[in-house]
């Protein structure tokens, strides 16, 4: 045909398979986080720990007098329970807008317009989240391990302690998808990220004061069920096989932190929606 | 006709009027139940205690050979709920949002076009807050300590002076709280971590060690009003509170006066010179 | 004067939002025309002192806007975002909003059903603004602007959402506003709009004002442009003959029954059409039409 049309042509290339956009969301997200100069400024505030337990090690294994600094598992366990304080803000900046931010700009029914299912768009949005937490936990906890292997140059407490590379995994994966689940719910409940911020911090700090209460009031520690840092702190003590800090068994804070999965999920259901039916 | 030879309005008589107009939004949104929850809580557990104390009595610890009575446990409830954490909180919450909601909300643009002074806006919308939060969080604390005092034989004639003071100092905080976040909300992009980092971090952090630093945090004054003693044990406690310095209670009182007033006055000053550029 | 700017420029950032723009707006109905992106919300911001010139100077009424309440008196603004209090209801809202204007309770309430009556809102002046429809919270939001009575009336893209009766009655609104001797500034990136306003344009474009004034004058300084001129009559070829012998005609084009001339000097060609027509030499001209001597002409030439 010697004159070509040029209007418009249907796209003739492949389609990815039906499931696959929780990715594009994830990866749209991820991207949008990383172009801000104060987030990335937090990530590598958040790995500043690591480098600080880099130094150690490398202390440990070639300068004698330091060799008391020497690793132990229980600095893995130190160290992700240290590194809680980013968890929370980096959960409060990355994590708090999530939904709320979609809610805001009436972007849920654009969404959900498209072949993507609610529980994509949700799983995109937590793979986020998910992708950040990690990134300043798990990331960094096993690249500890393999700088306390390449530093001494052997692999004999990495024998010796091989349940570390499964705890610091199953540890950093509670942790984070406990506080991931929570938040995205709590972004769902409103269109201001702010507010949604202010409630995240609510509920990690109000259980920690309401178990501060009912501590100094029946000195008992078996109370610590009832706030949400205290919980992950037991069940990573049990997966790392350590003294628990309190007296609270921890297959109790493992059901709590798995009922608040659950609410969450239960929230999220009920919010996520194309439409918004006002009585 | 309206003529344009009439001078403003004097900046407290639009404050009153966009104090009225916030007060009835602010108590009657959603928000409000995130103030019911953090103020029914407290009651919830004041209740519960209550209630397991009647029914084994021995459950209060011993503190120092001596058990702890009901005034104590309302105390420990003032200190390590009210002051040291729904204040602070309810104080960030609605202090950091007092224009910024308005700026979301892209409501801001009918205040600001009006014949009003802009401080005169958040100056309304700070007493609005004042007065919402108050009327939710001061009857809590009336509820936990008719919960609470009676335990252990103690006499809610005689310990009613305490809670008529803890309520001066709980409205004390609440001001001082809600002015210095209203500054951090008028004048900073990102309130929200400026406020966490202050609330979470500095303030228990540098309470707990000697030196000038502590005067830089709200909670330093409020101790010095409280008029409970917190109850001490243990080697590290009692250490801490020989190091422990409690302002007079003139100082605390013109300290928060001071941060309440020269908080909203900075506040205001922000809002007239920024410029709210509303997302499109 | 109504508004005057003296090089004015705006930026946020890196991003300039007006760019160097100096010119007066008299006293009567103007529009503000530009695609979107122009700069035409920078403008109306920085008229309404809601946003502050990085450089150069803005009077309104005569008095710099920016943190001069007292001239909010005089001016009234209706924004294009759609944003209200929603659980007030219509006639609740603005009448607190005329309250703040200095209006006392009462006063502001008849007021406020006065601003709402002139919008057709009054039967549903008692509901809530959430349950309003988009029209209907547009008319809300065109009735606070004008309860107080302003002098001047800022009005953002005022017919967003509006359905074409609505459309015509704000339009009718508008044109008595001015017609009161109140001054109007309406913004829009509809051209018919705006034309059926006013012929009284700004024409903005990437930051910079590229046109003010009437429509038609602006349209004759546009040399580059040729006016084209549609002539419907009996005899077209013989008068096309004629025609040509002009040398202001550029070119010539036949469509059925009608004459399409191209000419750079509209005035005088037509005053040689009149002539013609008079003389009957070439037998009836029916009609004569200019299709772009209009806004859409003068828009489409300057906004590249």
């Amino acid at each position: 045909m010697p004159i070509h049309d040029q209007g418009y042509r249907r796209y003739g290339g492949e389609r990815a398979a039906h499931g696959r956009a929780w990715a594009v969301i994830a990866f749209a997200g991820i991207r949008t986080m990383l172009r801000k100069r104060s987030f990335l400024g937090l990530l590598l505030v958040a790995w500043a720990p690591f480098f600080v337990r880099a130094v150690q090690i490398y202390a440990a294994a070639n300068v004698p007098q330091a060799s008391f600094l020497a690793p132990t598992p229980e600095m893995f366990r130190d160290f992700l329970a240290q590194q809680s304080s980013f968890v929370f803000f980096i959960a409060v900046y990355a994590g708090s807008g999530l939904i709320a931010s979609d809610r805001r700009a009436n972007a849920l029914q654009i969404y959900l317009s498209k072949p993507l299912s609610r529980v994509e768009y949700v799983f995109g949005k937590l793979a986020v989240l998910l992708a950040f937490l990690l990134l300043v936990t798990w990331v960094p906890a096993i690249v500890l391990l393999i700088v306390q292997i390449v530093f001494t140059g052997d692999v004999s407490f990495f024998v010796d302690n091989i349940f570390l590379f499964p705890a610091i995994t199953v540890s950093a994966f509670v942790q984070t998808i406990a506080i991931s689940a929570t938040m995205l719910a709590l972004s769902s409940l409103s269109k201001s990220s702010r507010y949604v911020g202010i409630l995240y911090a609510g509920v990690i700090f109000f259980s920690q004061a309401m178990y501060g209460v009912l501590y100094q009031v029946t000195r008992d520690s078996s109370w610590a069920w009832v706030s949400f840092n205290a919980n992950i702190s037991q069940v990573n003590a049990f997966i790392f096989r350590m003294r628990p800090t309190y007296e609270t068994p921890w297959p109790v804070s493992l059901a709590v932190l798995t009922i608040v999965v659950a609410l969450s999920a239960v929230i999220l259901e009920r919010r996520v929606r194309g439409v918004e039916v006002v009585a | 006709m309206v003529t344009s030879n009439r001078p403003v309005p004097t900046i407290m008589t639009t404050a009153v009027r966009i104090f009225e107009l916030s007060l009835g939004q602010m108590l009657w949104s959603r928000r409000s139940v995130f103030l019911a929850f953090i103020a029914a809580a407290p009651v919830a557990l004041a209740g519960l205690i209550r209630f397991a104390t009647f029914a084994e009595p021995r459950l209060l610890p011993q503190i120092n050979g001596e058990r702890l009575d009901g005034t104590a446990l309302f105390g420990l409830m003032i200190w390590l709920l009210y002051v040291r954490f729904i204040v602070p909180v309810l104080g960030m919450f609605y202090g950091t949002s007092l224009v910024a909601d308005e700026v979301d909300d892209k409501t801001i643009t009918y205040l600001f076009v009006r014949p009003i002074p802009r401080g005169a806006v958040l100056i309304g919308k700070y007493l609005a807050y004042f007065v919402c939060t108050a009327l939710l969080i001061l009857p809590s604390v009336v509820l936990v300590y008719f919960l609470l005092v009676p335990i252990g034989g103690g006499s809610i004639g005689r310990s009613f002076p305490l809670l008529a003071v803890d309520l001066g100092v709980l409205a004390a905080g609440i001001g001082s709280y809600g002015a210095l976040f209203a500054w951090v909300g008028a004048r900073l992009k990102r309130p929200l971590v400026v406020g966490l980092v202050f609330v979470f971090g500095w303030e228990p952090g540098v309470l707990l060690f000697p030196g000038y630093l502590k005067r830089a945090t709200v909670a330093y004054y409020l101790q010095g009003l409280v008029p409970h003693t917190m109850p001490q044990e243990g080697g590290v406690n009692i250490l801490f509170q020989v190091f422990q310095e409690v302002p007079p209670v003139p100082l605390s009182l013109a300290a928060l006066a001071g941060v309440t007033l020269v908080g909203v006055w900075l506040a205001a000053r922000a809002t007239e010179t920024r410029e709210y550029v509303l997302e499109q | 004067m109504v508004i005057a700017a003296d090089h004015v420029s705006k930026w946020y950032g890196q991003v300039i939002g007006l760019n160097d723009v100096t010119l007066e707006v008299s006293p009567g109905i103007t529009g503000l025309l530009g695609p979107n992106g122009a700069g035409k919300s920078t403008f109306m911001k920085l008229i309404t002192g809601q946003l502050k010139p990085s450089k150069g100077t803005i009077r309104v009424l005569g008095e710099p806007i920016w943190r001069n309440p007292a001239l909010y008196y005089r001016i009234g603004f209706c924004p294009e975002q759609d944003a209200f209090y929603e659980r007030m209801t219509g006639l609740e809202w603005v009448s607190a909003l005329v309250r703040l204007n200095g209006v006392s309770g009462e006063s502001a309430m008849a007021l406020a059903r006065q601003a709402i009556e002139m919008v057709d809102l009054a039967d549903a002046a008692g509901k809530k603004i959430g349950a309003y429809s988009k029209g209907m919270r547009q008319r809300i939001k065109m009735a606070q602007a004008l309860a107080h009575e302003p002098e001047l009336l800022i009005l953002d893209e005022p017919l967003a959402g509006m359905d074409p009766l609505a459309r015509r009655r704000t339009i009718r609104m508008i044109k008595d506003w001015g017609r009161s001797g109140r001054s109007v500034i309406v913004s829009s990136h509809i051209l018919h709009e705006i034309e059926s306003m006013t012929s009284n344009i700004l024409l903005i474009n990437q930051g910079r004002i590229l046109a003010e004034g009437n429509v038609h004058q602006i349209r004759d300084l546009i040399d580059e442009h040729p006016h084209t001129v549609h002539v419907k009559a009996d005899e077209t070829r013989a008068l096309a003959r004629a025609l040509l012998a002009d040398a202001d005609v550029l070119s010539l084009k036949f469509e059925s029954g009608a004459l399409v001339v191209q000419t750079g000097r509209p005035d005088a060609f037509y005053s040689r059409l009149t002539a013609i027509a008079a003389s009957g030499e070439f037998g009836a001209i029916h009609e004569v039409t200019s299709p772009d001597d209009n806004l859409q002409a003068v828009f489409k030439y300057l906004v590249k």
